[in-house]
Formats: C-alpha cells, sequence, structure tokens
C-alpha cells in the first residue's frame, strides 16, 4: 500500500485541462474511426458527393458562372469548412445530454465537453485538407498564390466562432429542448445564406454590405484567397472577427451564468 | 492518525447551500436563468442543503447520516465538486475520488478497458500511471474475463467492483464513497471495507454514507446528521448515531 505521497503529476490547472481535452477528444476520433470499417473515408465522402452533386447542377445543368472557376477547388475550400462548422455546432446540442454520466461524476472544466466537439471536428477538417489539396493539383487552371498564409488565420477565426456558438447553445439546450431542432434549422438555412456554392461577388451590389454580418463570409474569403486571390474582402474579413470575438465573449458569459443550473438538471 | 489542530485542513465548506426546482414541468424562462446566483428563492424551489459549515482535517472519516432524502448525497455532491453551491462556499484543497454515482461515471457503450483509461485519465492519472495500476485493478474487480465487454452489459455487482476498484486506485487524498457498496456481494463488500481501511491508514480522509450502523462505527470517527437539508450535529460518530436513533428510533 502506498501513502499519499505518491508519485502523481502535480499538474497546473492548465496541463489538466490539456490533458482532459485530449483525453475527450481521442475517444470521439477513436469510436468514429474504429466502428466503421470505412472510418476516414466517410468523412471525407459526405463533403465529395455534395460537391459532387453542386459542381453537376451549377456547371453541366445550369452553365450559370458561379463562384469562379475550377468550381470544385472553389466548392470544396468552403464546403470542408463548413463541415466543420456545421458537425461542432449540431454536435453541441448534445454535448450535455449525451455524457450527463461523466459530466455528473467528473469536476473537469466544464467548458472541455464543448470544446472538446469542436477540436474533434476540426480534426477531421484537417484530415480532409489532402482532398482539397488533390483537387488543386489535378483541376485544370487552379493555381495557388501567397495569400495561402491566410489559411491558419481562418482555422483561428473559425475556433473561436465555434467555440462561441457551441458555449451558447450546449447549456441552453438542456433547458429548452426545442433549441435542438431550431438549431438544425437554422444550419440548414445559414448554409445557403453563406457563401459555399456562390462568391460574395455572386450576390446583388446591396446585399454585399450585409453579407459581411455573417461571420461566415469573411471566414470563407479567407479560405478562398490562396487560390481565388479575387475573393479576398478585408471588409467581410474585419466584420467577422470582431464579430467572432464578440461571440465568444458572449459564449463565455452564457456559459458561466448557466453552469450552475445545467448541473443540477442533468 | 489522530487529527490535531497542527494537521493541515482539506477542506472547509462555508455556510453552504443548494436549492432545487421540485417539480421539472414548471416552465422555465430566460429571466430566471440568468438571474445569477443571487435572486430570491422561487415558489417551486426548495432548500436541499443551508448553512452548512464544516471544517475537515487530512486523515479524518467521517460518517454522514440521515433519513432518506435529506442531503447525504447532495453534501458529497458538492465535496466532489459535480454541483455547484448557490450560497457560500466549498472549498476542497485537495484531489477527490468520488464514488458517488452507482456507476462512478463509466460510460455504457465503452468496453470496460476503455472506461477504466478513461475515468482515470479524467481524474488527473497519465497513462502510464494506469498502466501501472491496470493489473491490479481488474484483479481487485475480478473480472478479467469481461475486459473487451461493454460496460452495460454487466450486473450491476460487476459495474460496482470496477467502479470501487478504480476509483480507490486513483491516489487521491479525499474519497467519497456513497451508499453504492451495498450492491456487491458479502466476499466482495468484505474486501472493499478492507481496502478502505487500508486507505485510511495511509492517511486518506473519508467521507462514507450509509445506513448500515455497524459500518459507519467500523470506519468513521466523527459523523454529521443531516436533517431537512441543516447540518443537525457535527460530532464523534457514537453521539451523532445516538442521537438519529433516538430521533428516528431504530435500536
Ligand atoms: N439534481 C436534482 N434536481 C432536483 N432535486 C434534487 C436533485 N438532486 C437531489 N434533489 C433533491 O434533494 C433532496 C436531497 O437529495 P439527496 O440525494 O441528497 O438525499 P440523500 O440524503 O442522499 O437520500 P438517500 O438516503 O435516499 O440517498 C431530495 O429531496 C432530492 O429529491
Ligand atoms: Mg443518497
Amino acid at each position: 500500500m502506498s501513502s499519499i505521497a505518491e508519485e502523481r503529476p502535480h499538474w497546473s490547472p492548465f496541463a489538466r485541462y490539456r490533458h482532459a481535452l485530449w483525453l475527450l477528444t481521442r475517444r470521439d476520433l477513436r469510436v468514429r474511426y474504429s466502428t466503421s470499417a470505412l472510418g476516414y473515408i466517410w468523412s471525407v465522402l459526405d463533403p465529395l458527393v455534395m460537391s459532387g452533386i453542386y459542381w453537376f447542377v451549377f456547371t453541366q445543368v445550369f452553365q450559370r458562372p458561379l463562384g469562379s472557376d475550377p468550381y470544385i477547388v472553389f466548392l470544396l475550400s468552403a464546403l470542408l469548412p463548413w463541415m466543420w462548422f456545421n458537425g461542432a455546432v449540431s454536435d453541441s446540442t448534445r454535448a450535455f445530454l449525451r455524457e450527463a454520466k461523466l459530466i455528473r461524476s467528473t469536476k473537469i472544466p466544464r467548458t472541455i465537453w464543448v470544446n472538446r466537439l469542436v477540436l474533434s471536428k476540426g480534426i477531421e477538417f484537417l484530415a480532409s485538407m489532402p482532398v482539397l489539396a488533390l483537387f488543386v493539383v489535378f483541376s485544370p487552371g487552379s493555381a495557388i498564390n501567397g495569400d495561402l498564409v491566410l489559411f491558419p488565420l481562418a482555422i483561428l477565426m473559425q475556433t473561436v466562432l465555434t467555440v462561441g456558438i457551441g458555449l451558447i447553445v450546449a447549456p441552453l439546450v438542456v433547458f429548452f429542448r426545442d433549441l435542438e431542432r431550431a438549431t438544425k434549422l437554422v444550419l440548414r438555412f445559414l448554409f445557403y445564406a453563406s457563401p459555399i456554392i456562390y462568391g460574395t461577388s455572386n450576390l446583388p451590389e446591396e446585399l454585399h454590405f450585409w453579407a459581411a454580418f455573417n461571420p461566415l463570409t469573411g471566414i470563407f474569403s479567407l479560405y478562398r484567397a490562396g487560390f481565388f486571390p479575387g475573393e479576398l474582402d478585408w471588409f467581410a474579413v474585419g466584420v467577422s472577427a470582431v464579430m467572432s470575438v464578440l461571440i465568444l465573449a458572449v459564449g463565455l458569459l452564457v456559459f458561466r451564468r448557466l453552469e450552475r443550473s445545467v448541473l443540477k438538471e442533468i | 492518525m489522530p487529527e490535531t489542530e497542527a494537521t493541515p485542513v482539506v477542506m472547509t465548506v462555508t455556510d453552504a447551500g443548494i436549492r432545487f426546482r421540485r417539480n421539472r414541468r414548471g416552465r422555465r424562462n430566460f429571466k430566471d436563468l440568468f438571474a445569477g446566483r443571487k435572486r430570491r428563492s422561487r415558489p417551486g424551489e426548495f432548500w436541499a442543503l443551508r448553512n452548512v459549515t464544516i471544517t475537515v482535517r487530512a486523515g479524518e472519516a467521517i460518517g454522514v447520516v440521515g433519513r432518506n432524502g435529506q442531503g447525504k448525497s447532495t453534501l458529497l455532491k458538492l465535496v466532489a465538486g459535480v454541483i455547484l453551491p448557490d450560497e457560500g462556499t466549498v472549498d476542497v484543497r485537495q484531489g477527490v475520488a468520488p464514488l458517488i454515482e452507482i456507476t462512478g461515471g463509466f460510460v455504457d457503450d465503452l468496453s470496460v478497458r476503455d472506461n477504466v483509461y478513461l475515468t482515470a485519465g479524467l481524474h488527473g492519472m497519465t497513462k502510464a500511471m494506469v498502466d501501472a495500476r491496470f493489473d491490479e485493478i481488474i484483479d481487485f474487480a475480478e473480472i478479467g474475463d469481461f475486459l473487451d465487454t461493454p460496460y452495460k452489459h454487466l450486473s450491476s455487482g460487476m459495474k460496482v467492483r470496477i467502479a470501487f476498484a478504480v476509483i480507490s486506485r486513483l491516489e487521491e487524498p479525499i474519497i467519497l464513497v456513497d451508499e453504492v457498496l451495498a450492491v456487491g456481494d458479502k466476499a466482495f463488500r468484505e474486501k472493499c471495507y478492507r481496502r478502505i481501511e487500508e486507505l485510511l491508514a495511509s492517511g486518506r480522509t473519508l467521507f462514507f454514507v450509509s445506513h448500515n450502523e455497524r459500518d459507519l462505527r467500523r470506519f468513521c470517527t466523527r459523523g454529521l446528521y443531516l436533517d431537512k437539508g441543516a447540518l443537525v450535529l457535527d460530532a464523534p460518530i457514537a453521539e451523532v448515531l445516538a442521537r438519529y436513533n433516538a430521533e428516528y428510533g431504530t435500536a
């Protein structure tokens, strides 16, 4: 029998947070990739099939010039980040409900239950980057430019935004279950309201200003800048950065306020 | 280990209180939710615990008694930090290994093996530390043949076995045990009790909830008697049990 002066490592709160976050994220990924034979394939097949459909509809059926050429690269460069955003936000509606048992018996900082969803979907997003790279290499007429360095900035802004929304949605759903369906609906709307299958330049002139207030507009324009210099819109990026930080601040506030009640409720 | 003034304080609970909603159906509204902890009590709510003040020193073994629904589990949950007080403060200065949910928070769909690593990991153990203890934990729980069985397919006794085996090996200085052991068979319960005695001998601090007077007398030196959400008596265990029996005479 050992005494209390154990070899238990002395963690700083930050190291402890990181350890627990990583543990749960890894479990998420393992569950997803080990329970299905095709694992990784599924996570890229979904966006690929969607891109295939949109590519067919908008270049073969309608032959309406939308976005930029090559259209498939244009699509994927926003669709893949969208999958990350969509997946993390819709999973966060169940962040507390799905793990209620674990949450009721461990006292790790509760933001981990949201952040680990953003992280695991984010890792899947990074893992899908080779697909984008393949299409860039093999699509005739595609090119890259120096703005590709903006990619990490886009990832950072998207992380801030997604965490912020997750922190708002996750605790509220515990009290208002209808919010789960509502979130799914808003996400579907947001898919068409964001420049994914089209570019901001395809919108009527008078909508450009307002489109910038969808934080995804600026973020997607950053992702695309490295392949389509014309898509970069610093005004939208600026608005998006401010909004993302604001949403994160609101998220932290909401989360702090509701945490106590959430723990009683689950 | 005798507790003296010199023994370090591991936890102070000061005027702590927590209230719950009585009926789930009552509609919630935004204003309520965001009102924070300062708001007044609303009609549908009651205090499950209130004005609880305790100081605990390292190495104490504390038995918590009270009738059903008087706030014993709630007190342990506050100490474990899995719920937060609406009033007052709960200041726990050392790590806590809680066995408060009957299943120790294990996840139904994961295998026993994954559950062990996950639970121990969330309590701050590195993989190497779990590796070093893994065989001993499985031996203790006697479920070596079910390592890859999903947790949900274990019998309730087996669930408690593995949960206790893990929690008691977390090497945390404070241990909380809430009744759960009642599910195990007699031989296993005896084994758990011997483990608890070992832990106490090595200087751990114990919070023990039980309706079994013999068990309480066996481990605990100090008793807390909770009634209607108030801490009625904080005294040596014999005194606490005498008072409890006098009020709800069973003895
Ligand atoms: N999360 C919760 N939401 C609403 N009410 C709760 C919650 N947790 C506990 N309560 C209520 O608080 C009171 C105290 O419950 P607690 O579980 O602490 O009792 P206990 O002393 O452990 O009883 P027992 O001996 O039956 O285990 C009970 O009336 C219970 O219904
Ligand atoms: Mg109880």
